[in-house]
């Protein structure tokens, strides 16, 4: 008797550890890495919250069939704490003690160049929405040897959003001024980011026939009166505060106090964000988001994702749009993952990744990647009336088909 | 009623006795004992279980994100030795380490984008450069001292970060420069964490046996007795000028060293990894850890790197916890952590006599 209790315990002990064995082999571990903390927190979030959103939607619609299986998603999130150090652990242990298959993030170009140096030898695919990615996105690197192979870059060609921005911004406030438009300054922080994004929309705004002054402000400045008095000095006709939208919405009251200039550009300001805070100016304004506004959107497919991103309990800030970097993307390693029909072939599905496209929210058009891992979709532009907080009008731009004169692509 | 005259007072004897002890056991728990050395089978048993643990660590499953935050702190480690000596042992402190490293970190970079040279070749070079550059920093200190040093270092760190930040494609820019992998030795590819975390491991001993041989030698003593009169030791005729400098030297070749190591664990380098909160959290970590002790910055560096993995802190809690930890050591531990865990053994086992007033380490506490 004694004998048989303890044979049946056995039996039930691994009649548990085989169901737990099964489970274990029907998940599919994706890793997230994002600052959930510290300085980078508001775009941080906004990967976690996409990656939450399509994880549930893909889950709930039955999971990922690949082959004879139906995998479902597990996420393991970590908070890079907007530390170097700390996302390059995260990274080994998603990649090494966990064993994902791909991972979402980060939200720096400096965090995801040193995160893809682990990546890259492991053949985990990185999904990484910046597009300053592209300065390092050559033919050598995504080769198949190449340490970028398995990163993706989510997010267009720098050339080509800026491209896209700058006809959208000027097509929208040249008829709002006595007279066509010819000088602009950009106005940007001085940061890795801001360095690589304003020297492409310099490029862009001067192949649209525009005179750029470029006026560069320290990163974690708070008090810009004094470079924005010296820019009316310059009497612009457009001054485009440039990345990034955080500092943007410190800086922008104060350049209508000193009445800087006859009409302005936001990047990366949400028309929800400027409703929300109840800002008005007596000059047009214009703002684009990164890469879909959620607070104006004209495409019925955006405005339901961010009911849903949202409704998830997402914050809403200036940054919230940037989630779309990232969503679509689960949906479309999932349908590769299908196509291919083997979860460890990651050959494979960077080659399904290459040759596939994809119809999702952030563009409708459908998205592919070309030979150095990057998607091409338009930014949305927005126009304020003046004097109003939430009459916006809006332009989609295509980008350019080239980059202008002077910019070497990337 | 009133207790009987002779009781009181026996009872007042009593309490001052006991007021006493307390005050003797406070005293020996707070003192900052660095010149009272432990004997020397302690300090050699302390070595030997310290070495085994950490050549021991990849062994304990403790995993990758351990063993990858275990790297940070031992580089860090390494570049708070040079800060150490600098400022435990010649009293002369920098709130702009992390640029030192940056030097050494950048010019291994430049080296490899440039010419093409690897880790072991650009060593040298990037460790001599950042010496050079703690020599010509420190030439300021011939002339002034105490804060307006702290200034100058300061002043040095913005700057640094503003040549890089403005540098073109010789710096990298804000981009910041990409590095490939250690140079593999025979049989041993650097890829592997493990590996990495060994030859961060061996510097650190390096620098571990480089501050002991300092602190207990003439040139330690040397520049004990600058730290504590530089007026006295000019007085009997030591060259206060070129020990300055040549323990500043000393410090760049240690932060040179942890520089490069870093460059090569994260093989991606900006400029943000050497302005002043980073530069600021090295001062933080020294001062933690006890900068006139032998392992005091190894100490620091656990402690500040650790701490928020352990306590699972956010980076503004993190640093709620540094700002109390350091009031708490400025309160209790003038010595730092290392000089707290002294005096325990200390009152645990009757050992060495405390010595509450300042003392210099020898290098063997």
């Amino acid at each position: 008797m004694r004998q048989l209790g303890l044979g049946l315990a056995m039996a039930a002990a691994g009649l548990a550890m085989a169901l737990q064995t099964a489970r274990a082999d029907d998940e599919l571990p994706i890793g997230v890495i994002a600052a959930q903390s510290g300085s980078f927190v508001s775009a941080g979030n906004t990967i976690v919250g996409a990656a939450n959103l399509a994880a549930q939607q893909i889950n709930d619609a039955g999971g990922i069939k690949v082959g004879d299986k139906t995998y479902k998603i597990k996420l393991y999130i970590r908070d890079n704490r907007t530390d170097v150090n700390v996302t390059i652990a995260a990274a080994r242990e998603l990649v090494n003690d966990i064993g994902v298959k791909a991972i979402w993030g980060t939200e720096t170009h400096d965090f995801s160049v040193s995160m893809a140096k682990i990546t890259g030898p492991a053949k985990v695919l990185q999904f990484s929405g910046n597009s300053s990615l592209g300065a390092v996105l050559d033919d050598k690197a995504v080769a198949d040897d190449g340490w970028l192979h398995y990163a993706f870059q989510s997010e267009p060609q720098e050339w080509q959003r800026s491209g896209s921005t700058a006809k959208g911004v000027l097509s929208l406030l040249t008829p709002q001024l006595k007279s066509p438009p010819k000088h602009s300054v950009v106005f940007v922080g001085n940061d890795a980011t801001g360095q690589y994004l304003s020297s492409h929309y310099v490029k862009a705004l001067e192949a649209e026939g525009q005179k750029v002054d470029l006026v560069q402000y320290p990163p974690d400045t708070t008090d810009f009166s004094p470079l924005l008095t010296r820019i009316k000095g310059m009497k612009p006709d457009i001054v485009h505060f440039w990345y990034n939208g955080d500092s943007t919405l410190t800086a922008f009251p104060q350049a209508l106090k000193l009445g800087v200039a006859p009409s302005y550009f936001l990047f990366g300001v949400d028309p929800g964000i400027y409703q929300e805070r109840s800002l008005k100016a007596d000059v047009p304004v214009t703002m684009s988001c990164v890469p879909v506004c959620w607070g104006s959107s004209p495409f019925p497919e955006v405005k339901q994702y961010f009911d849903k991103y949202f409704g998830l309990g997402a914050a809403k800030g200036p940054q919230s749009s940037v989630s779309l970097l990232y969503y679509d993307y689960f949906f479309w390693y999932a349908k590769a993952l299908e196509k291919v029909g083997k979860i460890d072939d990651p050959d494979a599905v960077v080659a399904e990744l290459l040759k596939s496209d994809y119809k999702g929210v952030v563009s409708p058009v459908p998205l592919v990647f070309n030979k150095h891992h990057q998607v091409t979709f338009a930014t949305e532009v927005c126009m304020v009336e003046p004097n109003t907080s939430d009459q916006f009008k809006c332009a989609v731009e295509q980008p350019p088909a080239a980059p202008p004169p002077g910019d070497n692509g990337g | 009623m009133a207790m009987p005259a002779t009781d009181n007072s026996a009872g007042k004897m009593g309490a001052a006795t006991e007021g006493a002890r307390a005050r003797d056991r406070l005293a020996l728990l707070t003192a900052d004992n660095a010149a009272v050395p432990l004997p020397a089978s302690v300090q050699a048993t302390a070595a030997i279980l310290l070495a085994a643990l950490l050549i021991a660590l990849p062994w304990l499953g403790l995993g990758y994100r351990f063993l990858s935050i275990a790297i940070t702190t031992i580089y860090t480690a390494i570049g708070l030795y040079g800060l150490g000596l600098q400022f435990g042992q010649a009293g002369i402190m920098s709130v702009g380490h992390a640029a030192l490293m940056g030097v050494g970190a950048y010019a291994s970079a430049i080296l490899s984008v440039q010419l093409g040279l690897g880790f072991w070749t650009s060593l040298p070079f990037a460790m001599a450069l950042s010496a050079i550059v703690g020599g010509v920093i420190g030439l300021p200190t011939l002339r002034v001292g105490g804060q307006h040093y702290i200034i100058i270092t300061f002043c040095f760190c913005a700057l640094f970060v503003i040549v890089l930040t403005n540098g073109g494609t010789f710096t990298g820019s804000a981009t910041g420069l990409d590095v490939g992998s250690v140079t593999p030795l025979p049989g041993v590819n650097f890829d592997k964490l493990s590996n990495n975390y060994y030859l961060v491991l061996a510097a650190l001993f390096l620098a571990l046996a480089a501050t002991y041989l300092i602190g207990i030698s003439r040139y330690g003593r040397t520049l004990r007795a600058i730290r504590e009169n530089e007026q006295l030791a000019r007085s009997v005729g030591i060259n206060v000028d070129l020990h300055k400098l040549g323990v500043l030297m000393v410090s760049g070749l240690f932060a040179g060293l942890a520089g490069v190591l870093q460059l090569y664990y994260l093989r991606h380098i900006s400029p943000t990894l050497f302005g002043a909160f980073p530069s600021l959290y090295l001062a933080l970590m020294v001062m933690l850890g006890g900068a006139r002790y032998l392992y005091g910055p190894l100490i620091g560096a656990v402690v500040v790197n650790f701490l928020p993995e352990v306590l699972n802190l956010d980076p503004v809690d993190s640093r709620i916890a540094y700002g109390v930890c350091l009031l708490l050591v400025i309160l209790l531990l003038p010595g730092g952590v290392s000089a707290g865990i002294k005096n325990i053994y200390c009152a645990l086992t009757g050992g060495p006599e405390t010595q509450t007033q300042g003392g210099g380490s020898d290098g063997r506490a």
